[in-house]
């Protein structure tokens, strides 16, 4: 049995006919081709394949797509405004956040999702918002520079 | 099961989720946030074929106080990402012996309510579990309120957690609980302890052996060996049973410490304060 569910994807409506129990994570890579979402462990505890659901950061492999219609759905792909990076990309990218990138996605959607609730983050809520995310290269001090870069900015 | 397989009805209405759950019993699960039942899905684990899906149904999703109580619907609880998504109903209907949000109701003296087509009743917090991933929930009930009693201004409380990360990571030992001093005097202390048991549990007799004593470090050591004695813990992949009651100690002494030294979190204004 499969359904047809209609949502937002980095502001544009698409219609997906799918399992209902498959994953957002499974359907936005397969059925949708945006590959920027990491399936990382699939269970809620790398944080690579996260996206914004209504604006909230969430990982994507524990939603149903069942459970997005009429949502919003912003990933990667959805951050450049006019061919221009947003400036979260741009900082992780002067700092050299990353080593392989495969979690880098999934950070930078965090770290999208922290500023969208909170502009202005301490040191300390800045770690709290991506300790959702694990990155196995050890980027850590270079992706938490680059946050601290934007919020420094006040760009976003 | 794999996923593809899976069965999901989501209703518009609380009426009409009770509905479903009235005529599928046993055959149907609920799913709020999801954090727990698609990783069964994922590891081939989950036993129903058939899903609730609760995303829709308006009615879940309320905080309301009123005089003598707050009444939480089902919300959430747990990293970042996990809290957006999580519900606590989720992490009641779970029942993991080590889910974070359950420690804390106990303290508040937390009641669930469970409602069916034609009914519903209120069970309290301590008698809602009945082991590791059991509850008294019926097939044809769902998890519909959550009530908790609003703790006095001047109250302390505090949640410790011992894991392997500060995010995501389930609990080996933690504890939650809230106290009142009068001058250096503990009027009442209330303790719970999550991880250490089939079930959550409240420390009683550390409870009662801190009433009405000066809060000092003597009285701490003493709370804190009842609350490790007070433990049935197991021995799993995240610690040994023997780590788990030393570590209980721990966590237990800890939080007090910070409220003799007047380092605790302090109830304001009626509600929470702090985070």
């Amino acid at each position: 049995m499969e359904i047809t569910v209609s949502f937002f994807l980095n502001g544009k409506r698409v219609t997906v006919t799918a399992p209902p129990a498959k994953s957002l994570l499974r359907v936005l890579r397969e059925d949708l081709g945006v590959t920027s979402v990491k399936p990382g462990c699939e269970a809620g505890e790398c944080g690579a394949c996260t996206v914004l659901l209504d604006g909230q950061a969430v990982t994507s492999c524990l939603i149903m797509i069942s459970q997005v219609e009429g949502k919003q759905i912003t990933t990667a792909e959805g951050l450049e405004r006019n061919g221009a990076l947003d400036p979260i990309q741009e900082a992780f990218i002067e700092e050299g956040a990353l080593q392989c990138g495969y979690c880098t996605p999934g950070f930078i959607m965090a770290a999208k999702g922290l500023l969208n609730e909170n502009p202005n983050p301490t040191d300390e809520e800045i770690l709290e918002g991506i300790s959702g995310n694990i990155c196995r290269c050890g980027a850590y001090p270079r992706i938490v520079s680059a946050i601290k870069k934007v919020v420094k900015k006040g760009v976003v | 099961m794999s996923y593809e397989s899976i069965i999901v009805y989501s209703p518009r209405s609380l009426a009409e989720a009770l509905d479903i759950l009235a005529q599928r019993r046993e055959q149907i699960r609920p799913i709020a946030g999801g954090t727990d039942v698609m990783v069964m899905i994922k590891d081939g684990v989950l036993k129903e074929k058939e899903l609730l899906n609760l995303s829709y149904v308006p009615e879940l999703s309320y905080i309301k106080e009123s005089d003598s109580s707050i009444l939480i619907a089902v919300r959430q609880i747990g990293s970042p990402q996990i809290q957006n998504l999580g519900t606590i109903g989720g992490n009641l209907g779970t029942a993991s012996p080590a889910g974070d949000s359950i420690p804390p109701l106990y303290v508040l003296n937390a009641t669930v309510k469970l409602q069916k087509v034609g009914g519903s009743r209120e069970v309290p917090i301590d008698k809602f579990f009945l082991g590791p991933r059991k509850t008294v929930r019926e097939p044809d009930e769902l998890i519909t309120e959550i009530k908790i009693e609003k703790m006095e201004p001047g109250t302390y409380y505090f949640f410790q957690k011992l894991g392997l990360r500060s995010a995501n990571a389930i609990s080996i030992v933690s504890a939650a609980g809230s106290l009142l001093l009068q001058e250096g005097t503990v009027k009442y202390l209330r303790l719970a302890l999550g991880a250490v048991a089939p079930t959550v549990i409240r420390a009683k007799d550390a409870e009662d052996a801190a009433k009405d004593q000066p809060l000092t470090e003597q009285l701490i050591d003493r709370i804190a060996r009842l609350a490790s004695e007070a433990t049935r813990p197991i021995t799993d992949i995240r610690g040994t049973a023997e780590y788990r009651r030393k570590a209980t100690y721990g966590v237990v002494y800890e939080a007090l410490y910070y409220i003799m030294k007047g380092m605790g979190k302090k109830v304001e204004y009626g509600v929470e304060s702090g985070s």
